[in-house]
Order: C-alpha cells, then sequence, then structure tokens
C-alpha cells in the first residue's frame, strides 16, 4: 500500500477519531496529538490494516485505547490534562446558535464515566450501530446497551434538574 | 410527527431499546420544527449531540515521509552475520597448519622422541647395576688398609 492509498482509506475517519479523543482526552490539543500519533502507529502497522475487515472500527479502537493509555498515564504521574480550548472565530459563532442548553449536554457528557462517555460518543453522536460498536470496544451488544441507557439517563437527569431549577 | 408517538420512542431511547433509525427520527423531531411544550426539556440534549457530531479539527495530519525501520532490520542481521563470522573466522585460523610433509616429520620427531626415551632408561637400568660393583671397591679397602 503507498501513501496515497493509504491516506485515502483512513483520512475520511479524521473527524470521527478527532471527536472521539476530544470526548475522552476534552483537550483540544491533546485530542489532535491523540490522532497524529494513531495515524502514525496506522501508518507503521499498514500492513496489518488491510487484514482488518473493517479498517475504521480498527483505527476506533486504536483511538480509544490510546487515549485511555494517555490519560492513566497522565493520572498516573499525578498530572491532569487541562485543556485551553480558545474560542476562535467559528467557535464563537457556533457558540451564538448553540443555546446554554447545549453547553450544559457537554458539560454533563465529560462527567460520565470512560466507557459510557465512548459508548455515547459512537452511538448518539456518530450513529453506529451497536454491532460495530461491540466490535470496537471488544465487548457485546447487551453490555453495550446497558452502557448507553445510563449514559442517557444520566444525560437526562442532569438536564431535567437544571431545567426545573432554570438554566443560567 | 405527533409528540405522544415521539414520547414513546424518547421512552426506547432511554431504555437503550431504539434502532438507528429512530434515533434519526428523534434528532429531526427535536432539531427542526416545533417541539411539544411537555418535550421541549429533551431539546437540548439532541442539539447538544448534533452540535458533537460538527466538531472538526483543522489540523493537518502528517505522515512520516520514508520508511527506515524495514531497512534497518536487515542492517541489523547483516551486522551480526559479519561479527558471527569474523568470530569463526579467527579462531579458525588462530590454529597452527602443517602441510603432509610437516606432519610426516613431526611423527618421525615423536617416534625417535620416544625411541631414545627408551634407550636411556634402559641405560639408567644398567648403571643402577653398576652401584654393586662400587660396593665390592668399598669391602676391599676396609681389608686392605
Amino acid at each position: 500500500m503507498d501513501k496515497t492509498e493509504f491516506i485515502a482509506l483512513v483520512m475520511p475517519y479524521k473527524d470521527k477519531l478527532y471527536r472521539l479523543a476530544k470526548r475522552i482526552l476534552v483537550s483540544k490539543d491533546e485530542a489532535e496529538d491523540a490522532v497524529q500519533e494513531v495515524y502514525l502507529k496506522l501508518w507503521n502497522g499498514k500492513q496489518n490494516i488491510e487484514n482488518y475487515k473493517n479498517p475504521e472500527a480498527f483505527a476506533i479502537t486504536m483511538t480509544k485505547n490510546y487515549c485511555l493509555d494517555r490519560l492513566k498515564s497522565k493520572q498516573a504521574s499525578n498530572l491532569k490534562i487541562v485543556h485551553s480550548n480558545y474560542q476562535t472565530s467559528e467557535n464563537i459563532e457556533k457558540n451564538i446558535e448553540a443555546n446554554d442548553g447545549v453547553e450544559m449536554v457537554f458539560k454533563i457528557m465529560e462527567s460520565l464515566p470512560e466507557q459510557q462517555k465512548i459508548v455515547l460518543q459512537l452511538r448518539d453522536v456518530e450513529q453506529f450501530e451497536f454491532s460495530e460498536i461491540a466490535q470496537m470496544l471488544d465487548s457485546n451488544e447487551t453490555a453495550i446497551r446497558v452502557a448507553l441507557s445510563r449514559a442517557r439517563k444520566t444525560v437526562r437527569d442532569a438536564m431535567i434538574k437544571k431545567y426545573n431549577y432554570g438554566i443560567g | 410527527m405527533e409528540s405522544v408517538k415521539i414520547k414513546k420512542i424518547l421512552d426506547a431511547y432511554f431504555e437503550g431499546t431504539t434502532n438507528l433509525e429512530e434515533e434519526k427520527a428523534l434528532q429531526n423531531y427535536f432539531n427542526n420544527g416545533k417541539v411539544a411544550d411537555d418535550l421541549v426539556q429533551y431539546q437540548p440534549i439532541f442539539a447538544g449531540l448534533k452540535a458533537a457530531k460538527e466538531e472538526r479539527s483543522n489540523k493537518a495530519f502528517t505522515l512520516p515521509k520514508s520508511k527506515p525501520k524495514i531497512i534497518k532490520k536487515q542492517w541489523y542481521s547483516a551486522a551480526a552475520i559479519l561479527v558471527v563470522a569474523f568470530g569463526i573466522g579467527s579462531f579458525y585460523f588462530s590454529q597452527p597448519h602443517y602441510s603432509q610433509e610437516e606432519r610426516d616429520a613431526l611423527a618421525a620427531f615423536e617416534k625417535s622422541k620416544n625411541a631414545m626415551m627408551l634407550l636411556s632408561e634402559n641405560l639408567n637400568k644398567g648403571a643402577e647395576q653398576l652401584s654393586f660393583v662400587q660396593q665390592f671397591t668399598v669391602t676391599k679397602n676396609k681389608i686392605l688398609k
């Protein structure tokens, strides 16, 4: 496989991988580094990628594992990933149309346990089938459904609480 | 879509039993169009999920230019072979080498050495016997003073 073929194969996943990494690591810079690292690993192991039936699932699994490792090593060395997601002009534009509620949802999603975060990201944001998610996370569909249901309910309950108290 | 139907899907959604199509219907209902008053509290969730999908990175991800790893591995094995060959070679050449003629000469030398040893051994035996003759002289000197 040469470079152009490789890029054509894996670059379409760029945004998905980035969003997943950002969901786990929160920080924009960390997420970008993670995706870059995953691409390097994929490139070095490109002989293998052809053997996998679903390169997309493979890339997502790799991203997930890399991000969780990264998180673990940061925690082990007592460091917390601090995100400095500065607002760029396009972000501001986005924030104008998004209301406070959306921001709330992001905050709640941040506070979910890692596994639930990942499942919610893959299902409700990226719209993967349960069978695909089970393959990516090396789990089974029932466990995925349970984690997803918990994540959705947590988001709902937190939102309803806020809604009843009034936002802001 | 009527809110009763949506409510039903919503309940299933929170139990994790909806399929992708039903979830898409929820997305459409909450993100485009009018939302019923008793469901408006769920709207931010779907707006948030939609916004989450629109996140993108502007960074260009790059790949390394060449693939030096594979070439390096071959050089490692080549170097290892060289070292082993040098070791075996130096051991082999440090041993002395004799031609056929030299080996014959060496064998003859050994043979003659053995013969000489045999000779000198027997000679020493004879010399030992001579000590008895010496005894005669000692006794004779005692008598004839």
